[in-house]
């Protein structure tokens, strides 16, 4: 309710002289519209950079981590699309190769296990498969001698996580808003915002995809 | 707006010439123009509109790495930039590149010079914090007998804060300390359930010497002069279109802009002052067209540097004459020295269980301050100065899921959800006026203009990191007190520079044999040349600076109004 209101209130009126006297600032601003002028949609199209097979692959991979319940899933929030843009521009070429092995090598596994695509598996033997790499990711993050940042199953999740949760409906599910027009700083939980997966938090993210800096 | 011609024209002489239009430049423009003074302010950088440029509402889906940044472009083009957490996916273009814009330092000696070249400065990004120095601040040199006096007291400067203040608009909660007084202070903002819980601990266990506060803050907590209170949207830093925290853009330009006497250049990058030796005065400055390389030149009867410290001693530094071949304004030869910055990035963060069924709405701007306490109410026997602390509270959010093993529907049910809450203290340290700190031109080095780059030597000192060491310790012990666990000490100091806090090197003071201005902001050597950015500190206290800044910029432009009035300039 508090958003549309606020969109509503902004969204009154358009246009502003180059440098705004104050009292005019309800000109200032029309919202929607022109936060579709400043940046067109990200990641339509075909991918860049994965194969047909691969995106497959990583689309199915990513919505075991991250199912369709009562809200979307990663396939469905774009995930494949994320990844890809990272694959393309973000990484750099040894982890994106990496990384791409590592997809390939989900789709070996499922072939030789059960003569299927990955894709083509079904939810139960799929679910067998990633419950073995996550297992494996575990054990190296219990043992202090490993790191287990820079494996496949890491990059996986941490894309998976980031591509979803950022997404407008992964969004949604965290009760994010635009413009909340009220800061309540002690709330019961059913009001809450975490802020999470927002970039413009006031400090330095908590999570920082590894490496980038 | 008016926009100057091409060519400087040789008839042309305005009232007054302001260089930068970042938060002391967009004061000097609208006191200036106020006063009656035609006056020219030339920016560097490229012209800001609110309505293009900023970027404030662009979700995370909308931008193609989600907020995680084009690193490649940054590691290519902003390497030291990108160091800034307001140097972001959408916030990046409001910063320099530092390929055009070199500097240089001494390998064992980083410093990290964080710019933003464009109408508007550094006030666009900048993190809007706004406190009062105090006479603790402005005795203390003379106190310790350190460095210079200070030229000016509390009570000189006390009007010139409320003057601004009460046009920027800073919401806090008076609370009537000495060491961080008062000001004209619009409605605070709220503190979390958790921040309450330990406000009340340290007034507990602490509170004959210590106490917790909101912060004070240059946004609006309601409607002010025209512009609209905080929607809590978060990301200050990449600009806000409904003009709720100040800028220049947002507050100081568009009242100059009103006045019709002002006009503004973009695009031209001041590489020197002129100076007349006949007369004893300056009598302009030499620019470059950024984008067509032409050479102008503008004259004024009054030239005020409000480039950020290290831009403006950098112009005097490059303004080379026979009466000045150490840098304009320097017959003292301290031009270029004492550089401060804040030490920033110690204290200590806390895990708060118990809280889970509280929350809060919205994006709050702003986040929690403790006053310094170091040598006020509590004396410490390793370290002169203090520093106060910033802090924040929040609840862990989805990137936990990556620290967590599982998958599937249960696993996003569980992320959907905030996590543990989380509360940080960050303490800002003052940092002490060392000649060995210092900035010169770098005879090698030139930046994209021709112009020569500066290399800058600067580094901790010890009692900068032996008071960084004791502000990890005390915030542990208040963290604690408020149920806190899992305190992790924070004992890493970052470089100097990041903080932004970057001051002095054109310090004012009493002697002329021992500063470059006077307490008006007035080099002595030029009586019509004032610098009114943050070179002139002596000193640099602990509070973030800008505000006074602010102040003294207001006050030197009143002081030359009066003394070109009395035929002084």
């Amino acid at each position: 309710m508090r958003r549309r209101r606020a969109l509503e209130i902004i969204g009154a009126a358009a246009g502003a002289p180059l440098l705004m006297p104050g009292g005019a600032v309800a000109r200032a601003v029309a919202l929607g519209q022109r936060i579709r002028a400043v940046t067109g949609p990200v990641g339509d199209g075909p991918p860049a950079t994965l194969t047909p097979a691969q995106a497959r692959t990583l689309t199915a991979l990513a919505e075991v981590i991250i199912p369709r319940t009562d809200t979307p899933g990663a396939s469905e929030a774009g995930v494949t699309a994320f990844v890809d843009a990272l694959l393309t521009g973000w990484l750099d070429a040894p982890d994106r190769d990496r990384f791409l092995a590592g997809l390939d090598a989900v789709g070996r596994t499922a072939r030789a296990a059960h003569a299927a695509d990955f894709a083509d598996c079904t939810l139960a033997q799929q679910t067998a498969l990633v419950a073995r790499m996550d297992e494996d990711l575990d054990r190296l993050r219990r043992d202090p001698d490993e790191d287990e940042r820079g494996t496949f199953f890491h990059d996986m999740k941490r894309f998976t996580l980031a591509g979803y949760f950022t997404s407008e409906p992964g969004l949604r599910s965290l009760g994010y808003r635009i413009i909340p027009g009220a800061f309540e700083g002690c709330v019961i939980l059913d009001q809450y915002g975490t802020g999470e997966g927002r970039p413009g938090r006031q400090r330095r993210p908590r999570m920082r995809p590894g490496g980038e800096r | 707006m008016s926009l100057a011609p091409a060519a400087g024209r040789r008839q042309e002489v305005w009232d007054a010439i302001v260089v930068g239009s970042g938060i002391t430049g967009g004061w000097a423009a609208k006191e200036l123009t106020e006063l009656g003074l035609r006056t020219l302010v030339l920016e560097a950088g490229p012209m800001i509109v609110p309505e293009r440029d900023y970027v404030e509402h662009v979700p995370p889906y909308r931008m193609p790495y989600r907020g995680w940044n084009d690193r490649k472009a940054l590691a290519a083009e902003q390497p030291v930039q990108r160091e800034c957490y307001a140097c972001d996916e959408m916030g990046r273009k409001f910063f320099v590149n530092d390929i055009e814009n070199p500097y240089t330092t001494p390998d064992e000696k980083p410093f990290l010079w964080i710019r933003g070249r464009q109408v508007g400065g550094r006030s666009i990004m900048w993190a809007r914090q706004s406190y009062r120095l105090s006479d603790l601040d402005f005795e203390a040199n003379a106190r310790d007998g350190i460095a210079v006096d200070w030229p000016i007291r509390y009570s000189d400067l006390a009007p010139w804060y409320a003057h601004v203040e009460e046009f920027v608009g800073i919401s806090g909660r008076p609370e009537g300390l000495p060491q961080l007084p008062d000001g004209v202070l619009l409605p605070p903002m709220q503190m979390t359930c958790v921040e309450n819980a330990v406000k009340e601990a340290i007034a507990r266990d602490f509170g004959t010497t210590r106490l917790m506060t909101i912060g004070r803050t240059a946004v609006l907590t309601r409607d002010h002069k025209g512009r609209s209170a905080c929607h809590y949207c978060g990301p200050c830093h990449r600009g806000c279109r409904t003009r709720s925290y100040f800028s220049s853009l947002s507050a100081t330009l568009p009242a100059a802009e009103a006045t019709g006497r002002m006009t503004l250049r973009p695009d031209s990058v001041v590489h020197s002052v002129i100076w007349d030796p006949a007369r004893g005065r300056v009598t302009g400055v030499r620019v470059m067209d950024r984008q067509t390389g032409q050479d102008l030149e503008f004259f004024g009867e009054i030239v005020m540097l409000g480039a950020s410290a290290l831009e403006s001693t950098r112009i005097l530094l490059n303004s080379t004459s026979a009466d000045f071949p150490d840098g304009l304004a320097n017959s003292s030869g301290v031009l270029g020295r004492y550089l401060m910055d804040h030490t920033m990035s110690t204290g200590a963060k806390a895990k708060f269980p118990g809280w889970e069924n509280h929350g809060y709405t919205g994006e709050r701007p702003n986040g929690i301050y403790i006053p310094r306490f170091r040598n006020v109410t509590e004396p410490s026997a390793d370290f002169i100065r203090g520093y106060g602390y910033q802090g924040w509270s929040t609840r862990q959010g989805w990137s936990r899921g990556l620290d967590m093993p599982g998958f599937g529907a249960e696993y996003k049910r569980r992320l959907t959800e905030p996590g543990v809450w989380e509360f940080e203290l960050g303490a800002f340290g003052e940092c002490l006026p060392r000649e060995e700190n210092y900035i010169e031109l770098d005879p090698e080095r030139v930046d994209a203009w021709g112009i020569p780059a500066l290399r800058i030597h600067c580094e901790w000192s010890d009692n900068e990191r032996l008071m960084m060491r004791d502000s990890a310790d005390r915030a542990a012990e208040m963290l604690e007190a408020g149920g806190g666990v899992d305190v992790e000490l924070l004992t890493d100091l970052t470089a100097p520079g990041l903080t932004i806090h970057e001051m002095g090197t054109a310090r004012m003071g009493r002697d002329p044999a021992t500063s470059v201005l006077n307490g008006y902001n007035q080099a002595w050597d030029a009586p019509n040349l004032f610098v009114i950015d943050g070179a002139a500190m002596p000193s640099s206290a602990c509070q973030n600076p800008s505000l006074t800044y602010m102040a003294l910029t207001a006050r030197a432009c009143h002081y030359a109004l009066w003394a070109k009035n009395r035929a002084e300039l």
